[in-house]
């Protein structure tokens, strides 16, 4: 009996042991494939990031260098401050004004919502480059928005606004806004809906309010969805590079660079590539970084 | 957990490829500098020659060297050119990619100065020429002002003097003042004939209520700065600074004067409402359009179509010192021959065509503007062209070309596009700019020794 017994426990074992096996055959070749187009450049940016080197000629040791210049030369670090004022266009306003939108739409049902969400979500499938084109346009001095302002009778607000240089940055930061909103929305809606009625009818029972109900119950309940959210525009403000490149190329002055306009213009501008590898490190790390603590915090209890 | 796994699984990953590529890249060999010692210029009994060309031509440009080619093999019909044409940027960018390849191009354009010809010469990836400049008398025959303009020094410190490395072509781009000629006639106006009558014109325009010059500096553009310092600067300074003289300094070079000049008219209210809010195309399409008196521009980038061509002329205005005509201008790209080649003399043979009279005729047919051909003529009823080839032939006669200042250094054309709006915007003074723009030079020749 107990003989029989422990060699069913080693063939489930040995069983257990080469399903792993195949499985991990069959995970080999995009395995090899992800090593090969991510690792691998990975790899080589990292090594690059060491080097002063101009792309085609003998390279240099330089050590810590690029990173230093990155974070000590004026115009480099500024391209921090310019990402965390974007970070509050893409993630923290979209995020807020989605939960707002998704609470609303999701209280009382309206007759044509799928058309709401349609068109809100509208924009995230556009190509940035056709968003900030159409944007270029709206902010033109005689563009829509101008027009708009001076006919209602405010002359004084009109601007050049994407060649000025305090309103550059926030004009940038709104179009991230509009693209990212209508992604928030519908993934808070959805994640509402999934949220059990059950814990509504308790809270109302027990006296709440809508405001009461939505901090109690709707925005526990998306934490996974905030989660994901956070991730994906924080990010996303991390490495905007085709809305920049496309309406101002970080002007006017350097007051809308960007670190992946940086980059770019290190690596394809300018035979800095160890300088862009760098660059590159360092915004990976960072996105890498975002997404472990948002997980993190996320998944706690 | 699955977050630590997964970030050691990449570390790991990161390790193994780091040990796979652990020496130090580029290392292309330098040893290349030294020109091919036997040269030849009979391209007849060179055999049948298939040679790969790439360049970033398109439109009439591209016209333009698909009449040179047929022209080529029809004087050599041993010799077949294959042309591959990508645009700027994409070229630019890759150039040096494909040159390193067994399979690329024979013959490319490149972009003057240190980012792209400077770091391939360097990079020994394109041919030293000095045999057919002499076999060829290509010193003899261009202008030292734009020979400079491909040559290095093989120790690659310094540009501008040394080896050729790349050849011009019987084509030109220049910066100039464009003038829309109806304009002029209905204000009572004549095309000014120097720095102080251009002054007074735009007063008059202004007064009349026009657009004295049609400018926007959205995304950072430098012509009417660049045009007017090569107005202001001594021609041998100016040349000198760009090709890296650490001993000529940027205030001695007119840069100062020139931005304050662009500053005043900026105050003055000589450039559009809202010139900070136009970009470079709009700003195009609006002088075509018929916006604005005068602008500062490259030739052929207004794009005027055959008609429009009589109704706007172009002058390269004297320098104000009186002491004949500097104007900034370069060939439209810089051909250079691959070290992988295998018929260097029969490419080499083609740079020297695209050099000649016929080439220069070539381009003025096709309303573009030529260079090193004086008796190319161009069609009477183009005011611009007219004006345009002129130019060129005055600058040719003068030897009167300085180089984009930007060649200076790879990043200078950043800096002086950035720091040119904070100028506009009242935010940088203009001897800041000046000092911003030598420290941008001397950090790149520091870097250089």
């Amino acid at each position: 009996m107990a003989a029989s017994s422990s060699a069913t426990v080693v063939r489930r074992r040995s069983l257990r042991r080469r399903t792993r096996w195949v499985g991990l055959g069959f995970a080999a070749l995009p395995l090899g494939l992800y090593a090969l187009v991510v690792l691998v450049p990975l790899a080589q940016s990292f090594q690059y990031s060491f080097f002063k080197w101009d792309g085609v000629t003998a390279s240099t040791w330089v050590g810590f260098d690029n990173y230093v210049s990155f974070v000590t030369d004026p115009v480099l670090r500024s391209t921090f401050g310019h990402v965390l004022v974007l970070i509050g266009f893409f993630a923290l306003l979209p995020i807020a004004l989605g939960l707002l939108s998704a609470a609303l739409l999701t209280r009382a049902k309206q007759p044509g919502m799928a058309v709401y969400r349609w068109i809100f979500f509208l924009p995230q499938v556009m190509t940035t480059v056709v968003i900030a084109l159409v944007f270029k346009r709206i902010y033109a001095p005689d563009g829509p928005l101008n027009t708009a302002l001076r006919a209602v009778g405010l002359d004084s607000f009109a601007k050049t606004w994407l060649g000025d240089f305090t309103w550059a940055l926030p004009a940038l930061g709104l179009i991230g806004t509009w693209v990212t909103f209508g992604f928030c929305m519908v993934l808070f809606i959805s994640g509402t809906s999934a949220i059990a009625p059950e814990l509504y009818e308790a809270a109302r029972m027990d006296g709440a309010g809508p405001v009461r109900e939505f901090f109690a119950v709707t925005l526990p309940g998306l934490r996974g969805q905030l989660a994901v959210a956070l991730t994906l525009t924080i990010t996303a403000a991390l490495r905007t590079f085709d809305l920049v490149w496309i309406t101002t190329h970080g002007g006017p002055g350097t007051s809308t660079l960007t670190p992946a306009v940086a980059l770019y213009k290190a690596a394809f501008q300018n035979p800095q590539v160890g300088l862009a590898a760098a660059i590159g490190v360092v915004m990976a790390a960072l996105c890498l970084v975002i997404a472990v603590v948002i997980t993190r915090l996320s998944e706690r209890d | 957990m699955s977050v630590r796994k997964a970030i050691a699984g990449v570390a790991a990953g990161l390790a193994l490829s780091l040990g796979l590529t652990a020496c130090s890249p580029g290392g292309g060999s330098t040893d290349k500098a030294e020109a091919p010692s036997t040269v030849s210029t009979d391209v007849a009994s060179a055999g049948a020659v298939t040679l790969k060309f790439t360049d970033f031509w398109g439109a009439a440009e591209g016209e333009w060297i698909k009449q040179v080619i047929t022209d080529f093999q029809k004087k050599y019909p041993n010799v077949t050119i294959q042309r591959t044409t990508e645009d700027w940027g994409q070229l630019n960018s890759t150039l040096n990619l494909q040159l390193q390849d067994d399979g690329g191009p024979d013959i490319a354009t490149a972009n003057n100065g240190w980012q792209s010809l400077g770091t391939l010469a360097k990079g020994g990836l394109v041919l030293n020429l000095d045999a057919y400049a002499k076999a060829y008398g290509w010193d003899k025959e261009v202008p030292t002002t734009i020979a400079r303009q491909n040559q290095f020094t093989t120790d690659f410190k310094t540009m501008g003097s040394g080896s050729w490395f790349s050849t011009p072509m019987a084509r030109t781009s220049l910066i100039g003042l464009y003038y829309n000629a109806d304009k002029l006639k209905s204000l009572g106006i004549d095309p000014p004939a120097s720095l102080a009558d251009l002054e007074t014109a735009a007063a008059k325009a202004k007064a009349a209520g026009e657009v004295p010059f049609e400018y926007g500096s959205l995304d950072s553009s430098t012509t009417v700065l660049l045009g007017v310092q090569a107005l202001l600067a001594d021609k041998k300074k100016l040349n000198d600074y760009i090709y890296d003289d650490p001993s000529v300094k940027a205030a001695d070079v007119g840069m100062t004067e020139a931005i304050t000049l662009v500053k005043k008219w900026a105050d003055e209210g000589y450039y559009p409402k809202n010139y900070q809010g136009i970009d470079y195309q709009t700003a195009v399409a609006n002088y075509v359009g018929g916006k604005g008196v005068f602008r500062w521009e490259y030739t052929g980038s207004l794009g005027l179509n055959a008609s429009q061509q009589g109704h706007y002329g172009y002058i390269q205005l004297p320098q104000q010192s009186g002491s004949g005509t500097v104007g900034v201008g370069a060939a439209p790209g810089a051909m250079v021959v691959s070290s992988k080649s295998k018929h260097p003399d029969v490419a080499a043979a083609f740079l020297d065509y695209m050099m000649s009279a016929e080439t220069g005729q070539a381009a003025v047919d096709r309303g573009l503007v030529p260079a090193l051909s004086p008796d190319a003529k161009a069609p009477a009823s183009s005011l611009s062209l007219t004006g345009e080839s002129a130019a060129a032939a005055k600058l040719d006669s003068d030897d009167g070309y300085v180089p984009y200042f930007d060649w200076s250094s790879p990043t200078m054309l950043d800096t002086i596009g950035a720091n040119l709006q904070l100028v506009l915007a009242g935010k940088m003074t203009p001897d800041k700019f000046t000092e911003a723009v030598d420290k941008d030079r001397d950090a790149f020749l520091a870097q250089q020794s």
